[in-house]
């Protein structure tokens, strides 16, 4: 075994300015929010800012605003997630067939189109399509003979129309990656489980979600992680009401560090968000993660 | 805090005299003119901020002017209403570009005690040259130059987009129901408006109440003073549990039957548009969409559409409040804070007060609404003069604390009429909560002045 031919020097040049990078857009602000989270740090009060040891982490940790509002991004995350990699995993295994190669590289692009559209275009589109009186969904629902559904002025059908709205924006990417996953999975051993089998349930369980695993653990650690920082869409179709039925973590943050200016707390509840963000990415890499099949 | 009012209107008279006679002697009266003043100051650029709104549409088409004849540059940056205090607070803490503040009437304690924005007689002592000897202070409508402008008896802003709460109405809805006129009591509304308006898919009243600011100030805070109520008493301590506060609230939770299904979800928009295709009879909303309401591209109702003052309730009428005034940024170097002044000096004048008018915007200038013609051409200026001499400066606190406080009021308000909470409880809570941030705040201790 030879040793590396690359000079250290060489290794640096071009890894170094990913480094950098990175340090710059992640990890200072990072440390710097752990900084302010430790301090009473207010934007309008700034002649006052005062260390003040973990305070705002106690504030926080027994506030039950805060708690609530992970309550519900959890819960939002619990139901939207799982239907999400269900039809993900549906639209997967028909663009998986043989046959209809053009309809489906059709399909494989229109599923781009949720994923690239703005989260906050999303939510207006949200706001104007489910309009209880002018909206086009009312009107379809109509052609049904199905009443008028007040979709953001009522609590449990506003959190259910984030759910329907996050479900419509992710699923595609779901699909993609498992997808990818699924052409992962070599020929002959698909065949040669097709004629042992003709049971699709079987070949799934056995043979094709074993080299889905990976794309799983992926879509889940982002997904969590989206999940947890869903804003944009959410502030722009119901700013967290009506009521605080769709306040979700990342609103409460910003209304804290934005509207009362409170730094101090908002970075002390980013960085406890941060925390259960890792701990349960850890978690899914620990239970659902293997190397290979 | 009636006192604060007082010697604010005290102030703004005494500078009215003051700086323009200032001015006078140290320019050589009737020679100013704005050109010459803005010499020194040719290439300069000014950074503001504007919404997108009507005002700020109209001022823009207006900017050639004033930059031709100054060579000052304005270069303004868009936000909607929502982000314009959170960009604002971030580029004077950071000590960036902004050389005017853009001050909602609720913002203005804030920025006052954060220093980040600069007294007009600082202003005037500093560059006395360039002080408009016409600029008469005395112009504006007092409640508006003290309300918008004005913190700690210290004048900052000059009124510039400016709104009193109206009641846009659907005439040829309420002459079939057989009324003659608009509703002028809010009893008026409950008993008999309400009732023979609202059936067939078609409702008397909307009230947009979307929780964001739309929900304390349009919703909230409108059936607050009306009735007698108030947010704090004089000694800043919660009144939303007073007979009269609660008595307003209750009403706003009767009325809701005269509203169409999911109110907690209409913000400006929906509210309007109701009105304007003809669903509700009508609605109390600010003077400046009187525009979206008058035009036939936006609305079916143009040959029907009146405009009133809001109804009185047992405290007399007490109608919204809400605008804007420009104020020079203190982290503005002083050519620019010069030139600032001369930009929010000339787009607030008297002189250019009809053509802001003419364009969309609604100033507050109260010479501009006794010129002849006027009233005819723009039927919501009667009601708006009117208006501007019954509002309340407080109708929501403009201390720093105000976003605060305004979150917990969203927050509690739409669950009261969504009915999760009664509205004692929910008055009880949004108390309790309000009480804490202004204790935080050093209220309590002596370490702020009462001062709303």
């Amino acid at each position: 075994m030879r040793g590396s031919v690359v000079s250290n020097r060489t290794l640096w040049a071009f890894i170094g300015p990913a480094i950098f990078v990175l340090a710059v857009i992640g990890i200072v602000p990072l440390i710097y929010a752990v900084y302010t989270s430790l301090h009473y740090f207010n934007l309008t009060d700034l002649g006052d800012v005062e260390f003040i040891w973990f305070e705002n982490y106690s504030d926080v940790l027994t506030s039950d605003t805060f708690w609530n509002a992970m309550g519900r991004t959890f819960a939002l995350l619990l139901i939207a997630l799982p239907i999400q990699i269900a039809i993900g995993l549906m639209i997967a295994l028909l663009l998986h067939k043989p046959g209809l190669t053009f309809l489906k590289t059709l399909t494989r692009l229109g599923l781009v189109l949720p994923m690239a559209t703005t989260y906050a275009v999303v939510g207006l589109l949200g706001q104007v399509m489910f309009n209880l009186k002018y909206g086009v969904v009312n009107q379809m629902l109509g052609w049904f003979g199905i009443g008028s559904v007040n979709w953001i002025g009522d609590p449990q059908n506003a959190f259910v129309l984030v759910v329907i709205w996050d479900v419509w924006q992710w699923t595609p990417f779901c699909a993609l990656i498992l997808l990818a996953g699924l052409t992962t999975v070599p020929d002959e051993i698909e065949e040669a489980a097709r004629l042992e089998t003709k049971s699709w349930w079987t070949v799934l369980r056995h043979i094709q979600i074993p080299y889905l695993v990976p794309g799983l653990v992926a879509i889940m650690i982002l997904r969590t992680a989206d999940t947890l920082k869903l804003f944009d869409m959410v502030f722009t179709m119901t700013r967290g009401g009506p009521g605080n039925a769709t306040e979700f973590i990342s609103l409460l943050i910003q209304r804290t560090g934005f509207r009362a200016f409170d730094q101090g707390v908002a970075s002390a509840q980013a960085v406890v968000l941060l925390a259960i963000t890792v701990i349960l990415s850890q978690i899914y890499i620990k239970i659902f993660y293997r190397e290979g099949p | 805090m009636r006192y604060g009012l007082t010697s604010a209107l005290a102030l703004s008279t005494a500078m009215t005299a003051v700086v323009p006679a200032l001015a006078q002697e140290e320019t050589g009266g009737s020679d100013w003119s704005l050109a010459e003043a803005a010499k020194p100051y040719e290439g300069t650029t000014v950074d503001v901020v504007f919404l997108l709104r009507p005002g700020y549409e109209a001022a823009k088409q207006m900017l050639g002017e004033f930059e031709d004849e100054t060579g000052i540059e304005i270069n303004v940056t868009d936000l909607p209403y929502e982000n314009a205090l959170g960009e604002q607070v971030r580029d004077f803490v950071a000590q960036g570009d902004l050389d005017i503040a853009l001050i909602d009437l609720v913002w203005i304690g804030n920025f006052a005690q954060n220093d980040w924005i600069v007294p007009v007689s600082e202003i005037e002592e500093q560059f006395p040259e360039i002080m408009d000897p016409d600029l008469d202070m005395d112009d504006f409508f007092p409640l508006v130059l003290d309300a918008f402008g004005t913190w700690d008896d210290t004048v900052y802003g000059l009124p510039f987009d400016n709104y009193s709460g109206l009641l846009f109405y659907n005439r040829c809805m309420l002459e079939e129901a057989g009324f003659d006129g608009p509703p002028e009591t809010w009893q008026a509304v409950m008993d008999e408006y309400g009732p023979a308006l609202t059936g067939d898919g078609k409702y008397a009243y909307a009230l947009q109440s979307k929780r964001n600011e739309t929900q304390s100030a349009d919703s909230f805070a409108r059936f607050l003073w009306p009735f007698g109520g108030s947010f704090l008493n004089d000694e800043f301590r919660s009144n939303l549990t007073s007979e009269e506060s609660l008595a307003g609230l209750n009403f706003r939770q009767d009325l809701m039957q005269f509203m169409p299904e999911g109110i907690v979800a209409y913000d400006h928009a929906e509210a309007v548009n109701a009105l304007a295709q003809g669903d509700v009879a009508f609605i109390t909303e600010w003077s400046s969409f009187y525009s979206t309401l008058a035009s036939e591209e936006t609305s079916r109702i143009t040959d029907c559409l009146g405009v009133a003052p809001e109804p009185e309730g047992p405290n007399g009428q007490k109608p919204a409040l809400g605008g804007f005034s420009l104020a020079v940024a203190e982290q503005a170097d002083d050519d620019e804070k010069a030139a600032a002044w001369l930009f929010i000096q000339w787009i607030t004048s008297k002189e250019n007060a009809a053509r802001y008018l003419e364009l969309g915007g609604v100033p507050a200038r109260q010479s501009v609404y006794e010129q002849d013609g006027i009233a005819e051409q723009y039927p919501f200026v009667p009601a708006l003069v009117e208006s501007w001499q019954e509002g309340v400066p407080e109708f929501r606190p403009r201390f720093a604390e105000w976003p605060e406080i305004s979150e917990v009021v969203q927050n509690y308000g739409t669950q009261i009429m969504l009915g999760d909470i009664s509205v004692e409880e929910g008055a009880e809570r949004i108390g309790t909560e309000m009480e804490a941030i202004l204790e935080d705040a050093g209220y309590f201790d002596g370490d702020k002045p009462l001062i709303q």
